[in-house]
């Protein structure tokens, strides 16, 4: 459990609290009745055993016109109550309650009927006594005391044996709780650890064999709400996807006049304007492009399925084709370094991520510099990486470059803030990595993408 | 030349259009798919630039009914850049370029040049910046100046002619030009290209290097 739970309710704390509270009430009570109904069978053995000297010395007792006396020798009588653990002793009252024998300050016995042996407790002498008395049929009482030692040591045995199963029975019931209730939650757990794993990209339904029947209702609603998210997204990117698509024809007409009319002899002003007009139209075109390829890099390839073995060796050899000429004008070296590079990926997009990176690089990096795109492998990872001499991205800027349409302050390139932002959204959709440094130790941004590499890359597919 | 020029976008089309016009061509053009195939089935042109996406029956369609037929009509289709698909598909039912929406004039007049180029027959004498090119004599001046140039240079030659503005990797020189001969490596191609660099330098530096990659003969028609 992680601690947000906090105090919030929890079903397994809940179950837990109930099953373990009245388990361990359950075993307590039962070792409670188990324990007094041995003290009772213990107390009335020993109470049995302690009417034996009574009856002994009642049956030697005779009365006659001198009263009650007791007819043994004092050691006999002695040895009928001899014990080697308790102190024993014993007293013998005549009916009109002179002391016949035995001790003189053992407390009487209340409510005696004639021939009914009586036990009660009493104290003798700062301790406790069981004392076992009855009267004779002549009237005189016999009663014998025993001190509790002997009770005392079997009532702790007793106590023992009674307290290690118990124990056991009430540890046995916490544990066999425990995995009951993590059994029981188990399937929870997957639908919890299912829905951790979703990233705002993945909106397929849980699998419904994942719910137990107690939360199915839960898990249909919340697939419901998945399957409306779905469609909502789906209908978001498809409509960017179509306004962006429908804006380029448009755009692309108004491109084509304009560059027709700068053929044309017109006027300085006027030519500025134009170029003006016409660097704008460029911008929008390039806007409209990006724009569409924010959502298609949106809307998850893995989900669509449209994975496929790219080798970013030639991805790279395709842009090499499309990026040279206009490098080129921009009196800028764009150089390749490309060795094979096979992954798992769109297809489409990316050449898309690629494009956005040399866009920016070529932007950014003024006349006479470098742009050098690389591909690669190191270990398990196949990177693409571009790098150039322009003024390089700032640390502290480095993690707000991917936002949408962030551009850095000061900057003087003409750039949407998309381009990053786009190639961030197709790393994250491949699960890749992007690294954003500079050139080593000279200056200029280096761009690194780093996507987990296909086993067998060296050979890619012919 | 004899140009279609099927578009639906209206002001695309009119730019199109003048621009094929004012290079001395003969233009026609269509908003419909189907009056591009009928066009097409009676009239004789050179090339057709072709938009995939019509209101009635689309480019591609368009093209397929074009390649039934037995016809020398080069095709030039327009596609928009996030159709990856829709160039491979083009190329497959047999067009032979594509552009992608948005473009710059001077990239469709390469294109269209290129194209029509390929189009005429192979022996016809082409004077390229400042050079003529006699290909079936394997002649070429420079101003007023033979040059002499080995079989190998001169297949390079024609290869670059054959594809002004577009980049040629050293796989895709190695593999279209010495197909025949054993394996060339990249360093032999290198030397190669140097030494026909060296003798039409004359004519301005045209063949220039994409750093770790290849080659790109800038064009050279204006």
């Amino acid at each position: 459990m992680s601690e947000e739970d906090g105090q919030r309710s929890s079903i397994r704390r809940r179950l837990l609290a109930f099953l373990i509270s009245s388990l361990l009430l359950v075993v307590s009570a039962a070792a409670v009745v188990t324990y007094w109904a041995a003290i009772k069978s213990a107390n009335d053995a020993y109470d049995r055993s302690l009417l034996d000297p009574v009856f002994d010395i009642a049956d030697n007792v005779s009365v006659d016109a001198g009263g009650a006396h007791v007819d043994l020798p004092q050691k006999a009588l002695e040895a009928l109550v001899f014990d080697q653990v308790d102190r024993v002793i014993f007293q013998v009252r005549s009916a009109s309650g002179a002391i016949v024998n035995g001790v003189d300050d053992l407390p009487p016995a209340t409510g005696i009927a004639m021939g009914q042996p009586v036990f009660f407790d009493a104290t003798y002498r700062g301790e406790k006594i069981r004392v076992a008395a009855l009267q004779a049929r002549n009237g005189f009482v016999v009663q014998v005391g025993e001190t509790l030692h002997k009770r005392n040591r079997l009532i702790g045995e007793m106590l023992l044996a009674e307290l290690v199963p118990t124990l056991l029975i009430a540890l046995g019931s916490i544990a066999f709780a425990w995995l009951g209730v993590t059994h029981g939650l188990r399937p929870l757990e997957q639908v919890r650890a299912e829905l951790l794993r979703r990233t705002s990209r993945d909106l397929r339904p849980i699998p419904d064999s994942l719910a137990p029947v107690e939360i199915a209702p839960v898990v249909t609603a919340f697939n419901q709400l998945l399957d409306h998210l779905r469609d909502a997204t789906t209908m978001q990117q498809r409509f960017l996807a179509n306004a962006a698509h429908q804006l380029r024809t448009p755009l692309a007409g108004l491109q084509l006049h304009l560059e027709l009319l700068l053929r044309r002899e017109v006027p300085a002003e006027m030519r500025a304007e134009l170029e003006r007009m016409h660097g704008a139209t460029v911008r929008a075109s390039r806007l409209a492009n990006q724009l569409l390829a924010l959502a298609k890099a949106e809307s998850s390839p893995k989900e669509t399925g449209a994975f496929q073995r790219v080798d970013l060796k030639a991805v790279a050899g395709a842009a090499a084709h499309d990026w040279a000429a206009k490098a080129m004008a921009g009196d800028i070296d764009l150089g390749f370094s490309l060795e094979p590079a096979v992954i798992r990926g769109d297809p489409l997009l990316l050449p898309e991520l690629l494009d956005n990176l040399i866009d920016n690089a070529l932007r950014y990096t003024p006349a006479g510099g470098m742009v050098t795109v690389t591909t690669g492998c190191e270990g398990e990872v196949a990177y693409l990486a571009v790098e150039d001499t322009g003024p390089g991205i700032p640390a502290a800027e480095r993690s707000k470059v991917v936002e949408r349409f962030y551009r850095i302050a000061g900057t003087s390139a003409e750039g949407s803030g998309l381009g990053l932002a786009i190639v961030q959204e197709v790393v994250d959709g491949h699960g890749g990595t992007l690294e954003i440094g500079e050139r080593d130790g000279q200056g200029g941004a280096r761009i690194r993408v780093l996507f987990p590499r296909v086993a067998g890359s060296e050979a890619p597919e012919a | 030349m004899h140009v279609l020029v099927v578009e639906d976008d209206a002001l695309l089309a009119e730019g199109l259009v003048s621009a094929l016009t004012r290079a001395g061509h003969a233009v026609e053009q269509t908003a419909s798919g189907r009056h591009a195939d009928a066009l097409l089935r009676d009239g004789e042109f050179d090339l057709v630039v072709l938009d995939v996406g019509l209101p009635d029956i689309d480019g591609f369609e368009v093209l397929r009914r074009l390649r039934q037929r037995p016809s020398p009509t080069s095709v030039l289709v327009l596609t928009a850049r996030d159709a990856v698909e829709d160039r491979v598909h083009g190329l497959d039912l047999g067009a032979d370029d594509y552009l992608t929406k948005p473009f710059s004039v001077s990239e469709f007049e390469a294109r269209v040049r290129a194209l029509l180029r390929r189009a005429m027959p192979p022996a016809t004498r082409w004077s390229v910046a400042g050079m003529t090119v006699d290909v079936a004599a394997r002649r070429l001046r420079i101003g007023d100046r033979p040059v002499d140039l080995t079989p190998r240079e001169w297949a390079l030659l024609e290869l670059f002619l054959s594809r002004p503005g577009r980049v040629l990797s050293k796989d895709q020189i190695a593999e279209s030009l010495f197909a025949f001969d054993e394996q060339l490596s990249p360093n032999a191609i290198e030397v190669h290209v140097s030494r026909l660099r060296t003798k039409i330098e004359a004519a301005g530096e045209h063949i220039r290097t994409v750093r770790g990659f290849g080659y790109l003969w800038d064009g050279g028609d204006e």
